[in-house]
């Protein structure tokens, strides 16, 4: 997700500690503790992503405009992830269109009309891309348990 | 709440998991779970596991050993805080009341459900003794369990029933194969019976009819899947050797 390692690793740093500070507060009810940590991991990924784009943007402003509005780069971006997907896995399993949608969202942190804006889709188009990538998922995942 | 209402919840829900809702959506389905809504709760939690998939995708990494130290210098200094499991939420009057009804019907239901099984099997044995044809062969004990007993009621169309009793449960990766052994024909392998804690078991057995009359039952301890051919030591059979 950060795609610099430097940063991956002091983010693993921060997750650890966090979980080791704060495990008393793990609550079954919201599912397994994989999933807690994996909560943490992505909500402080997606906190430094928003961060770093920001500080981007920002410089890239002042420079090239137009560069700052082009698609290319966070198209690029998501393929960049994409390209670190592995081919046997329940991402690689969907529609280029839903895969694109769920990566954005979930390794990008953008939301549904940041996602609508970059791609240049209706709101609604990507909305449903969304739900029939997540409902894929769990059909996958429907599938592998039984 | 109605139907078509909460399928939007749902939809928006499915969003929300993902992080991806926005502006006056994400205000109106947070206002929509803190009034409280238990049905949107599951889902998300639901949506929540199935999204785990999703870092599942990414091809691992191992971090360089230095972060290990890091991390172990920086809580080195730390009091270790007790994990205990985090009390539930105080559960309201309602949904206590819903959760014993619902109960309620689970527990009819099952209760139900598992007198009816026990109500078919018993009158599949009647109508075994019923029928004149029937045969009733004690099962005796052998090899590794000598002490072991049974009786096999058997009808020529086919269809049976066998008791066993002081016969331990199989071990751990094994079976107890029930066979029938029809004159010069290789065993036939008729089903599987498990025994409770106090040795006891019993299994309804439906076949197609042979052709020939068979003339011993036996039941053999196996690895689990063993179905072609007995290979394991013979535990109960009808005839005494």
């Amino acid at each position: 997700m950060l795609r610099m390692s430097s940063d991956a690793e002091d983010l693993l740093q921060e997750v650890f500690v966090q979980v080791w500070h704060q495990a008393n507060r793990y609550s079954e009810e919201r599912g397994s503790p994989e999933a807690w940590i994996v909560n943490i991991a992505r909500s402080r990924a997606i906190d430094k992503l928003r961060s770093i784009r920001r500080m981007e943007r920002s410089f890239v402003l002042t420079d090239d405009p137009a560069k700052a509005e082009s698609s290319d780069n966070v198209e690029s971006s998501a393929a960049e992830s994409e390209t670190k997907l592995t081919m046997n896995s329940a991402l690689a399993n969907l529609p280029e269109a839903q895969r694109k949608v769920l990566v954005l969202a979930y390794f990008d942190g953008l939301s549904q009309s940041e996602i609508a804006d970059r791609l240049k889709e209706p709101l609604g188009t990507v909305k449903t891309r969304m739900r029939s990538g997540i409902q894929r998922l769990r059909d996958l995942l429907e599938t592998k348990v039984r | 709440m109605a139907t078509a209402e909460h399928e939007y919840w749902r939809e928006q829900g499915e969003i929300y998991a993902l992080g991806a809702l926005d502006g006056q959506e994400l205000k109106d389905f947070e206002a929509h779970l803190a009034a409280g809504c238990p049905v949107c709760d599951a889902y998300l939690r639901e949506t929540g596991e199935t999204l785990n998939l999703v870092h599942r995708s990414l091809q691992p990494v191992t971090p360089s050993t230095a972060v290990k130290d890091r991390i172990l210098r920086q809580i080195a200094g730390d009091k270790v805080v007790p994990i205990t499991v985090a009390q539930p939420k105080q559960t309201r009057g309602w949904q206590i009341i819903t959760g014993t009804i619902a109960a309620c019907i689970i527990g009819v239901v099952l209760t139900g459900t598992y007198y009816n099984y026990r109500y078919s099997v018993y009158s599949s044995v009647v109508n075994l003794l019923r029928d004149p044809t029937t045969r009733d062969l004690p099962l005796y004990g052998a090899g590794p369990t000598p002490t072991a007993k049974g009786r096999f009621l058997w009808n020529q169309s086919g269809e049976g029933h066998i008791f066993v009793s002081d016969l331990p449960s199989a071990p751990e990766g094994k079976m107890y194969a029930v066979w029938t052994i029809a004159q010069q024909s290789p065993p036939r392998y008729v089903g599987t019976v498990e025994t409770n804690p106090k040795g006891q078991g019993g299994l309804h057995i439906k076949t197609t009819r042979s052709e020939l009359p068979v003339e011993t039952f036996a039941v053999t301890l196996e690895p689990v899947g063993t179905t072609a051919a007995p290979t394991g030591p013979m535990v109960l059979v009808s005839k005494q050797s």
